[in-house]
């Protein structure tokens, strides 16, 4: 990503050894834009207020005038950092390892990649900007806040490995893609948008208002409440899939199409 | 003596229409009340004194002491936890919020473990129910959705429900259709006109089908569903659409179950959905008998019923994440307060073992599976027995708990007003 | 003995006559005084505009279902969050904030007295609760009576002495201040999941009309002598077509008091709607404002709704369940036995929407068209219409028309056609405000005589001073300084203290509770009467004597007693 003459700045945080090292970190100034005027950036450790300095070494390489061509990275164990990437509105922020809770919430732009495993609530709320997981994502993968009508809005999310349960729930827009298998409840209350599942998934889509989920591994206790309407043929997959519109018991007219596993 | 009306504090019915014989600083006879109320009352063995933990055992020190360490323990902590508030009265409630402010720590209530799940779900389709009162004088059909009122509940069928009389059924259970729901056949299946076993972990899908049959939808419905069949289902939701009041409880085979508070969301559309066509209610069988007092009391105060972490200042919300449960699992915290409540009996291991590696104090009348736990145990009064306050009943009503004995106790909340003070003083104010 | 003294004010006391007069307050342990010692603590507000401190007559901001309110909206919770600074604690929520959230708001804003719009009776004792969390402003409960068995029955027997004794002994007990009636007779009904239609038709298994429960509750209001008058949510709210239902009710109000009006008629604007169904829904402010200038016996306050999300609230359950078939917003309900019901569900009031634009319209001309500022009062039914840090912005659109053209222009365009506020010219003067925001309000809820709502020697020290020289302002063209002036005062004084600064409350608040107690002579009396005894005990969930609210929960109480007139 940095290349000379680019103008572009990264800037590698990497954790330090804690004294408590299971206190949760909220660190939502690392987002790129911030980087532009320094590192002087405050972060929490439980209820303490932390210079970033004091729980990361700070390495900077090359300078910047625009908030897009700052790249963060985060070495080390950042399994309990929570918040990075919250706001984001361009630039890229690259983790090596796994990363806390609500990782890219409200982004709205710029790319995270995370290489090893995200915690619950990865891009929650997100409204456009890209997330690429490497690993398995947690509960609550591009869902929305307790008591909003509306949850992601945008952009685009994919976990090359597993997800939890809850997965894309109130999806309002936008996509979501993972990989491998979900856990329970995937798109539950999606309203819109698009959810593609390559693995299995266990109840899928309960109170569906709308948008579009594709499940391509075995359905688990699939809901009564949805009614087969036809088939539809994936051409870049060469796959059949069985259309299903619902979720008849909330009134919803969303699309779940589930890959066909054979004579009926 | 003679004490009557007496408010009995265990569970989420609190019945006030006990009698009580006290004689000194003892009850000695309960009238009107169930086993459960019996032994609240009469069997209520006190810790003397408070107790500090030793290398070799305990020993007993002053509350001034405990009260120092106490705030000495939290007055630092970088994640503290305040957690339990349900057996205790709302006057002490109210400090414990105070505390946790103060020192920006993690509030959380027994909802965690209970109906915590319902509370989600209210928080995202709303609650229509009202008070019992209501459906004793009205329902002509009750569901029992996964709870045992029987065993948890005891008085509720005669007081609020089956068998109560009520202006508009002043014949009680004969003019009543009761239902009830549960995995298996428990003692309240007994009493049931109706009962449908569903499978584990299938109250969600059956749930959903009642939604689309009495929106008139069976057609999409397949024959059987969760072990139900599509004929009962059917049978059932004509019961509710023909009713002239329906009321819906529910308990923990819904709270905890598969999917938790998506199922409680499901049975509160299917309420939203019933009363399109008749009246329906639904309601949480809430187990303690304050636990609601502490969502109230912690809503007003702070915005959020539970589970509320003031570590950034502001109170901050997330089941899932600043839950007592899940705190503790991921050994986040390092101090905790449990303040009427059993943690140590009632969480999972991984979670409770966490407390005994940190310093850990409890508040509470009686010695309990936390107190094992525990640094420091202080005991106090027991709200409804030694200590008069305010409790929340489970349909949100509030009572006045009666002082009934004096047994020389201080009051919980006099002792959290003593530990805020000392947090508050030793600091620098803003 | 703490002295204070507020030099170089400019005072608007419309109860005492006083008009952009620039004098010298001197207040003496909590109350205006003559004059004060050399010792006497001095603010300077170098000709600031000075009021009494404001009074909401109607607003939802403490008890069961304001929590409810609260509780079933995390999302809002966040939307306002403040930490702890020096006295003041965590707050949260944007519209339906915590209670020391909207404790720290009304006092920024100089509002030191809040009439709790709906109390119901089993419920008081949270209520009570709420209210010490509410500490800065002194509180007042609008007791619910709409679906009172026992009161139904009496009024049945057309029994306005029992009718008297029932509402003695309830509001005694659990120390509420006024009879609140909320879609009276509708409530009950709501219990089957049914609503009336008219004030002549028969409440289900009762056989009274909700004319007859209004009457009875009036003449009943009357003989015990209440401060307040009866304060009425009038059926049919929300409904097009409404207006007629407004007219036929304020038409059964005789003139029965002296001091005040017989009937407060509240949140007009929900119920002066004309037209048949959402499409073709007008206002009828005109008639309704015609029937109220010709009515002294009757205040109205406006229902102002503004732009935006909100939550509404409000013991009218049959209302919220339309809005929720509407809307399909969350819904939650909550009926109380044997007495009331209460519904919530949040809305968003938009631009784009007609009947929005309507409805924002009815409202200020309520105000505009109603003659006497003391018969039309600043109100958003909290948070139903708008939450109150709104009133700001109202009092901006009464005293400028420019101000109202400017949004007027941004409404959906059919609005004209709907409304006539774009031809009305009226602009209200400060005057006319303070009496709107204040004097009014004191002289309806029967205050007055309690110090509040005016600035004479034995007031209550209650004072707002506003950052606005009102002499060098012109507020027809000058509005957002108007705007800006109100939001925030230089100082809110509460019982002789400086309670808020620049929008900082500095202390801990100490507020007390109003309520009233009738009494009756004992052949009335309900307590000893076995019929009713018998009736309570058998229908209802808790004992009697368990039912009234304590003490305890009134710190600092201060009863009003009165004397049923036979």
């Amino acid at each position: 990503m940095y290349q000379d003459g680019d103008e572009s700045v990264r800037v590698i945080l990497e954790t330090k050894v804690r004294s408590k090292p299971f206190l949760p970190i909220e660190a939502e100034s690392i987002i790129p834009r911030n980087f532009l005027k320094g590192t002087d950036l405050t972060v929490y450790e439980g209820n303490k207020e932390r210079a970033l300095s004091e729980l990361f070494w700070i390495f900077v390489e090359g300078t910047a005038v625009s908030p897009d061509k700052v790249e963060v990275v985060l070495k080390g164990d950042t399994s309990r950092v929570k918040r990075v990437g919250e706001y984001m509105d361009t630039g890229t922020i690259w983790i090596m390892g796994d990363i806390g809770m609500h990782c890219g919430n409200f982004m709205s732009g710029g790319q995270i990649e995370i290489g090893g495993n995200a915690d619950a609530w990865l891009g929650r709320e997100m409204l456009d900007g890209r997330i690429i997981c490497r690993g398995n994502a947690g509960h609550y993968c591009g869902s929305g806040y307790r008591g909003e009508k509306h949850g992601m809005k945008g952009g685009r999310i994919e976990v090359m490995g597993n997800a939890g349960d809850f997965c894309a729930e109130y999806l309002t827009g936008g996509e979501v893609y993972i990989h491998g298998s979900c856990g329970d409840m995937a798109g539950v209350e999606m309203k819109g948008g698009q959810l593609v599942i390559g693995g299995d998934a266990t109840r899928p889509c309960g109170n569906m208002k709308n948008g579009t989920c594709m499940i391509f591994g075995t359905v688990h206790r699939m809901l009564p409440t949805f009614k087969k309407t036809g088939t539809h043929l994936v051409p870049d997959r060469n796959v059949t899939m069985d259309v299903y519109t619902g979720d008849v018991a909330n009134r919803g007219k969303g699309s779940l199409m589930i890959k066909n596993t054979g004579p009926d | 003596m003679i004490v009557s009306d007496v408010v009995c504090p265990f569970c989420g019915c609190l019945c006030d229409d006990l009698e009580l014989e006290v004689v000194g600083d003892r009850i000695v006879r309960v009238k009107n009340g169930c086993s459960l109320a019996e032994a609240t009352f009469m069997n209520d063995t006190r810790l003397p004194a408070p107790i500090r933990r030793t290398t070799t055992g305990w020993e007993e020190i002053s509350y001034d002491e405990a009260v120092k360490e106490t705030a000495d323990i939290l007055k630092d902590a970088d994640r503290p936890l305040l957690y339990g508030w349900s057996s205790t009265h709302g006057e002490s409630q109210s400090v414990g919020v105070h505390i946790a402010e103060r020192i920006g720590a993690v509030i959380d209530n027994t909802s965690t473990v209970c109906h915590g799940p319902s509370i989600l779900a209210i928080q995202e389709v709303g609650h229509p129910g009202c008070t019992l009162g209501q459906v004793k004088n009205r329902a002509d059909v009750i569901i029992y959705w996964g709870c045992n009122p029987t065993e948890a509940h005891p008085r509720h069928m005669s007081r609020y429900t089956t068998y109560a009389t009520g202006f508009f059924v002043p014949d009680a259970h004969m003019e009543r259709t009761v239902i009830v729901v549960d995995t298996r056949r428990n003692d309240t299946v007994n009493i049931a006109d109706e009962f449908l076993q569903v499978e584990p972990g299938g109250d969600y899908a059956v749930l959903s089908a009642l939604r689309a049959i009495v929106r008139g939808k069976e057609l999409v419905i397949p024959q059987k569903v969760a072990g139900i069949s599509k004929e009962q289902l059917i049978r059932v939701a004509g019961i509710c659409k023909n009713a002239k009041f329906g009321a819906i409880f529910f308990g923990l085979g819904l709270t905890m179950s598969r999917g938790k508070y998506k199922n409680v969301r499901n049975a509160i559309e299917l309420t939203d959905e019933l009363n399109r066509h008749t009246k329906f209610v639904i309601s949480p069988m809430r187990g303690h008998g304050n636990v609601y007092g502490s969502n109230e009391v912690f809503t007003w105060m702070t915005g959020y019923p539970f589970a509320v972490d003031f570590a950034r200042g502001i109170a901050f919300y997330n089941p899932g994440e600043t839950t007592a449960v899940d705190i503790l699992r991921r050994g986040e915290c390092d101090a905790a307060l449990i303040v009427a409540s059993d943690p140590g009996a009632n969480f999972p291991r991984t979670a409770a073992a966490h407390l005994a590696k940190i310093p850990t104090v409890v508040i509470d009348p009686h010695v309990n599976a936390t107190t094992a736990l525990s640094r420091i145990h202080i005991p106090c009064t027991a709200a409804g027995i030694d200590a008069a306050g305010t409790a929340y009943r489970m349909d949100g009503v509030p009572i006045r708990l009666k002082k009934v004995i004096e047994r020389g106790y201080p009051d919980d909340a006099v002792i959290l007003k003593k530990i805020y003070d000392r947090l508050n003083g030793g600091w620098d104010h803003d | 003995m703490t002295e204070l003294l507020v030099k170089n004010a400019c005072v608007i006391d419309p109860l005492n006559r006083i008009s952009m007069e620039i004098m010298d307050i001197s207040i003496r342990d909590g109350r205006i005084v003559d004059s004060v010692s050399a010792a006497a603590e001095v603010i300077d507000t170098h000709g600031c505009l000075t009021l009494p401190g404001g009074i909401d007559s109607h607003s939802h901001v403490c008890g069961t279902k304001v929590n409810f309110g609260r509780y079933m909206s995390p999302e809002d919770m966040r939307a306002g969050r403040t930490p702890r600074s020096g006295k003041m604690h965590v707050t949260s929520g944007y519209y339906v904030p915590t209670t020391y959230g909207n404790s720290y708001r009304y006092s920024r804003m100089g509002y030191t007295t809040v009439l709790e719009g709906a109390m119901a009776p089993l419920e008081a004792r949270h209520t009570h609760e709420e209210f010490t969390a509410t500490p800065h402003q002194d509180m007042l409960a609008n007791t619910l009576f709409d679906g009172n068995w026992a009161i139904m029955e009496a009024v049945r027997d057309r029994d306005v002495r029992r009718t008297a004794a029932i509402v003695a002994w309830t509001l005694s007990a659990v120390k509420g201040y006024s009879i609140k009636l909320t879609n009276p007779g509708g409530t009950e009904a709501w219990g089957w999941g049914e609503d009336l239609t008219s004030i002549h038709d028969l409440v289900p298994n009762f056989n009274v009309t909700p004319a007859e429960i209004i009457t009875t509750m009036i003449q009943a209001n009357e003989l015990l002598h209440l401060p307040h008058s009866v304060h009425l949510h009038c059926n049919n709210l929300g409904k097009p077509g409404n207006y007629q239902t407004t007219l036929e009710t304020f038409d059964l109000v005789p003139d029965n008091n002296n001091a005040r009006q017989t009937l407060y008629a509240t949140h007009a604007q929900f119920h002066s709607y004309g037209g048949t169904t959402w499409r073709d829904i007008n206002s009828q402010a005109e008639e309704i404002a015609r029937s109220v200038n010709a009515k002294p016996q009757i205040v109205m306050d406006m229902g102002q709704i503004m732009f935006g999300r909100t939550m509404t609230m409000t013991a009218d359950g049959p209302m919220e369940f339309n809005l929720y078939c509407l809307h399909h917003n969350k819904w939650s309900n909550h009926d109380v036995e044997l007495e009331t019901g209460s519904g919530i569900i949040p809305v968003l009031y938009s631009k784009k929407s007609l009947v929005n634009c309507v409805m924002w319209a009815i409202g200020l001309e309520l105000a505009l068209l109603t003659r006497n500022p003391y018969q039309c009062l600043l109100a958003t039914d909290n948070p139903n219409g708008a939450p109150f840090v709104k009133y700001p912005e109202i009092i901006g659109l009464l005293m400028s028309k420019r101000y109202r053209d400017e949004e007027f222009a941004t409404l959906h365009d059919g609005t004209g056609q709907r409304t006539v506020v774009s031809s009305l010219d009226r602009e209200m003067d400060w005057n006319e405000i303070a009496i709107m925001t204040r004097a009014g309000q004191a002289q309806a809820l029967g205050i007055t005589a309690q110090g509040k709502g005016h600035l004479g020697v034995g007031a209550e020290a209650d004072i707002a001073i506003y950052p606005i020289r009102c002499r060098d302002v012109d507020p027809a063209t000058e509005y957002r300084k108007v705007v800006e002036g109100f939001q925030k005062t230089m100082y809110t004084i509460k019982r002789g203290r400086v309670v808020a600064r620049d929008g900082d409350v500095i202390v801990e608040g100490a507020n007390n509770t109003f309520w009233v107690n009738p009494s009756v002579p004992d052949e009335f009396s309900v307590a000893s009467d076995p019929e009713f005894v018998k009736k309570f005990e058998e229908y209802y969930t808790v004992r009697m004597s368990n039912y009234p609210v304590q003490d305890v929960y009134l710190p600092r109480g201060k009863c009003i007693r009165t004397e049923m007139n036979l």
